[in-house]
């Protein structure tokens, strides 16, 4: 019991050197396993080919789409978060009063200005 | 009223805040080629933040009046005393920016801006009491500090490092949040001062959980072993004054972070955290100093240094009473102005053609065709090497002097044989310098503001330094002083 007790104090150490093993680990084979999936691996062309239902695929899966997708995606969740952090403080205003509407306006506005930011940069225009 | 007295205390976070807005619209609207003009803005704002947070370093604020926002944000001595470095350490990368990019013709108006971000986020680190706070500071940080790793475009190993710090750094937000909650779970307060009254008598495995999972997370912000693979590779990628801003500014606010949480979150469990502060400040002055023995890079090998310095910063928490706390920002200091001192020196190694030299073969024989750049460069390893009378002898004596009297003397003396084999590669350095064959590699000439910079740092590092060990250890302790006192 007493023992037990004494090894119980060096738990933490115990925990932390597990937590540390794993994600060592997980860092040095993460990039190995993906550089096997991208790069030097060399798979052969039956093993490449794509398969649809059992039809012939009409075009390559690997086609590049255009990098704007993401950034109008990235610019999308910043505004949908923006506007879903709208409605917990709608509902609650009457307990927060007005240092709670002042505090969202300033939100809103340095959400405008990033906004205005983005605009200006072009980021917004298609071509 | 009490948001009044709030919205006071964090009136340094309010100016960054908002000239960092501002100057956010004018780099969209006058483009790249204000970009000079908003670098010495921001360094304006810098100062007067600095001017703002001064006199509560002084003064030694501590207790009740320096709670701001119900408990979520302090801003003590201990803060401001970080935070005091902190903006020092941002000027200093401001600084040092333009002459570097704009040889890439990648000056961007963006800098300036992101690094004033990242300073907000940093100041609201080093003040944060609540685990909330502390993410949003955190995360700010290094959202900032992502974008800037990959600032120089074209350069690809610029853009691996952004991506690395960003995977990495996203996977140690994740484990620190997971921490988090578990603390939130076992303890029900995402405050620190409740959290430790909650923890309060026998430890239960979920918190100690928590706790390993949030010193895991601030770990790999401080670039603490087993959590630093990252800090080489995003040090040598990062366009050189990111670099020195990395190894500087984020680095104090971490610590000051990991600091507060161990002692104020964790107080009442000292022992349970000690043994992982214990094994990550050994393994990385060993790991620090045996990983850079074979370096080549000069930027890769002053990332294992700052690896190694962490090491024996962790040894002044290791030791969790007032004195290792003052330990730590007295080494701190002089740990900030060595890294500004070193990096500035190898942004002034530079060809005839004005390329960067990052070799340290490059550097043979350096004493002969650039004496004084040599010089100051040779005072830094020393200093970095801890060989008295140099100011970096100091900052260890504080800290073991700390471990020794909270009885860590294993810890200490460990720390020290360790210590001898950093002094190895520090040395190695001075070694090609001064007594290899001449290369003539290093040409070119260096503006003023870098020979400031170096001048400053190497007579802060050189015996004059210790002039200064009198006001610094009153405001460092007073500083530990506020940490330690309870609300």
């Amino acid at each position: 019991m007493v023992a037990t007790e004494y090894l119980l104090g060096y738990l933490p150490i115990l925990i932390f050197l597990g937590v540390a093993l794993a994600l060592s680990a997980l860092f040095v084979f993460l990039p190995i396993g993906v550089s096997r999936i991208t790069g030097s691996h060399r798979p052969d062309t039956a093993k490449l080919s794509e398969y649809e239902s059992g039809f012939p695929a009409f075009e390559s899966p690997r086609s590049q789409f255009d990098v704007r997708f993401y950034l109008v995606a990235i610019l999308f969740i910043i505004f949908d978060l923006e506007a879903a952090f709208l409605f917990p403080w709608a509902v609650s205003l009457e307990f927060t009063g007005w240092p709670g509407w002042i505090t969202m306006m300033v939100f809103l506005a340095e959400l405008a200005i990033g906004f205005a930011y983005a605009w200006k940069k072009g980021a917004l225009e298609w071509e | 009223m009490e948001l009044t007295s709030s919205l006071g205390l964090i009136a340094p976070e309010i100016l960054l805040s908002v000239a960092g807005l501002f100057l956010l619209l004018v780099a969209a609207w006058a483009g790249d080629r204000a970009s000079s003009a908003i670098s010495i803005a921001a360094c304006v704002v810098l100062g007067a933040a600095f001017f703002l947070v001064a006199p509560s370093v002084c003064a030694g604020a501590a207790g009740l009046e320096t709670v701001a926002f119900g408990g979520q944000f302090r801003a003590d001595a201990f803060a401001g005393f970080a935070k005091l470095m902190i903006y020092a350490a941002a000027g200093a990368a401001l600084v040092v920016a333009p002459a570097f990019f704009t040889r890439y013709a990648a000056m961007r108006a963006e800098y300036p801006v992101l690094v004033l971000f990242g300073t907000l986020g940093m100041s609201i680190m080093v003040s944060a009491t609540d685990l909330l706070t502390l993410y949003i500071g955190l995360e700010m940080q290094s959202l900032a500090a992502y974008v800037l790793a990959a600032f120089l475009r074209p350069d690809q190993r610029s853009a691996e490092a952004g991506l690395k710090y960003f995977v990495l750094g996203a996977l140690a937000s994740g484990i620190l949040l997971f921490g988090a909650s578990l603390l939130y779970g076992f303890t029900g307060t995402t405050q620190f001062e409740l959290m430790r009254v909650a923890m309060a008598g026998p430890i239960s495995t979920g918190t100690l959980f928590g706790i390993v999972f949030v010193l895991a997370g601030l770990a790999f912000k401080i670039s603490a072993v087993p959590f630093h693979m990252w800090t080489p590779d995003v040090y040598e990628g990062a366009p050189t004054p990111v670099t020195q801003f990395f190894a500087t500014a984020p680095k104090v606010a971490a610590i000051a972070l990991t600091a507060r949480v161990a002692l104020d979150a964790f107080g009442t469990h000292a022992d349970a955290w000690r043994q992982v502060v214990i094994f990550a400040a050994l393994a990385s002055i060993v790991v620090g100093a045996l990983g850079a023995i074979g370096q080549t890079n000069i930027k890769r090998l002053l990332a294992y240094s700052s690896i190694n310095n962490v090491g024996f910063i962790l040894i002044g928490l290791a030791a969790a009473t007032p004195q290792g706390a003052s330990a730590m920002l007295v080494y701190l200091v002089i740990y900030v102005a060595m890294s500004v001192g070193s990096f500035v020196a190898v942004l002034m190694l530079r060809d005839e053609d004005g390329a960067p030299v990052e070799r340290l073969a490059d550097l043979a024989g350096l004493s002969r065709t650039k004496p004084a750049l040599a010089f100051c460069l040779a005072a830094m390893m020393f200093s970095l090497a801890g060989i008295p009378p140099l100011f970096g002898f100091w900052g260890k004596f504080v800290v073991f002097q700390a471990a020794v009297q909270a009885d860590l003397v294993a810890l200490a003396a460990i720390g020290i044989a360790a210590s001898v084999i950093g002094a190895f590669y520090y040395i190695k350095v001075v070694k090609v310098m001064y007594f290899d064959e001449a290369v003539n590699v290093v040409r070119d000439r260096s503006d003023w503001a870098h020979w400031a910079l170096l001048i400053i740092s190497t007579a802060l590092m050189s015996p004059l330094g210790y002039l200064l060990t009198g006001p610094l250890s009153v405001l460092a302790d007073r500083a530990a002083a506020s940490l330690f006192f309870l609300v």
